[in-house]
């Protein structure tokens, strides 16, 4: 009987669990954006130091509770060698936030390339996906103006997905509440194809 | 006030951090071991039980267990399971043959419940020797891929040289005080 109701009572009060993947080229950002996410939903986070954040060769992950629902992130490592490993994360993740250091203009097209060898996969159809133009904080990098037109060619690739880029500074923590929002909320529109992970035994 | 300054660091590096350095016999566990604490390359013998040192790095305090890998001893390591902070996994990156007993080994002992909030660290070592896995391979060796719910990260070292354990010791202890 105990056991009945207290999975009742869990039943009722747990929260739709969510996996966004953190993707871009090697230094974009990504750990760091990752803590700053941290920070901003979690209250008393101590953030790790952003100058003692290294290479990440392997996985982060964290999680947050934003509007009703906790999300995990996956941060994965963005080297070349490494981004042969995303995929393996494609099906199962229920959003993706890409981040573009738009302080580096000789990799812009570097990063865009492996953007589109991304979202041609069949795995993240219809996935909703964030780009981010982050370290914005630097002075003389690229605005959302010059960063906006490179990643909207391609558009049959993009298909019928929401998809929407934004600016931020993860080092200064800008943008990044914005735009965890704006996915939760293309997350939740998107649940009937991608159900919950704690959710998708029971239906 | 210097008094008082010093009582709150005192709290704060008080608590010794407790991490295991597992992986196949022959990996360089007690090598890594004895590089980290006394910065020497010793001569090693296969380790039959274990060895345990207490490391400073950078103000943490690290107790590390580095238990015998052969696999007679293998069942062994569960029984130091409890209260892990972190799991140093060494792999010989030159011996591809193994790499599949060290994955079986890996996955088996992630299955545990005692480890479940314990930090991974995967050493790629022997990255001297010619031939040897790339950090991809091994983590595509190691099914790596698999895991979802913690963070791990994957260092080339090579324990001879001394090379990438600095490295990976300055993540591991990010990552433990960040955990806290």
């Amino acid at each position: 009987m105990y056991t009945l109701l207290h999975g009742f009572y869990k039943y009722l009060v747990q929260k739709d669990e969510f996996c966004v993947l953190i993707l871009g080229l090697d230094n974009a950002g990504k750990t760091t954006y990752l803590e700053a996410c941290k920070t901003k939903f979690t209250k008393k986070y101590k953030a790790m130091n952003p100058n003692r954040i290294t290479t990440t060769v392997g996985l982060n992950i964290g999680k947050i509770d934003v509007n009703g629902v906790q999300l995990n992130f996956w941060d994965l490592g963005g080297q070349l060698e490494l981004q042969s490993l995303w995929d393996k994360y494609y099906a199962e993740c229920h959003g993706v936030i890409y981040i573009v250091d738009s302080s580096d203009r000789d990799r812009i097209s570097e990063s865009k390339e492996t953007f589109d060898r991304m979202i041609a996969s069949e795995h993240l159809t219809g996935v909703p996906l964030l780009v981010l133009a982050n370290k914005q904080d630097i002075p003389d990098c690229m605005g959302v103006h010059t960063v906006k037109p490179i990643f909207n060619q391609n558009a049959h690739l993009i298909g019928a997905r929401d998809i929407m880029l934004m600016a931020t500074s993860a080092l200064t923590g800008d943008g990044v509440d914005e735009g965890i929002r704006w996915l939760v909320d293309c997350i939740k529109r998107n649940m009937a194809d991608r159900p919950p992970r704690n959710r998708q035994d029971n239906l | 006030m210097g008094g008082l300054f010093s009582y709150f660091r005192g709290l704060l590096g008080a608590r010794e951090m407790r991490i295991l350095i597992l992986g196949l016999d022959g990996a360089g566990k007690t090598t890594i071991l004895y590089k980290l604490q006394v910065g020497e390359v010793v001569t090693t013998i296969p380790t039959i039980g274990f060895n345990v040192e207490q490391v400073t790095y950078k103000n943490l305090k690290f107790q590390v267990w580095d238990l015998g890998g052969q696999t007679s001893i293998r069942p062994y390591w569960r029984c130091y399971y409890g209260n892990t902070d972190a799991i140093i996994y060494v792999v010989d990156s030159a011996d591809r043959d193994r790499i599949g007993i060290s994955k079986d080994e890996l996955v088996h002992m992630l299955r545990e419940d005692e480890l479940a909030n314990a930090i991974l660290v995967v050493l790629a070592n022997k990255q001297d020797m010619a031939g040897c896995l790339t950090v991809a391979e091994v983590h595509q060796a190691l099914g790596l891929d698999a895991l979802r719910d913690r963070t791990f990260q994957i260092f080339k070292t090579s324990a001879v040289k001394g090379e990438g354990l600095d490295q990976a010791m300055d993540w591991l202890s990010n990552a433990l005080q960040a955990r806290k």
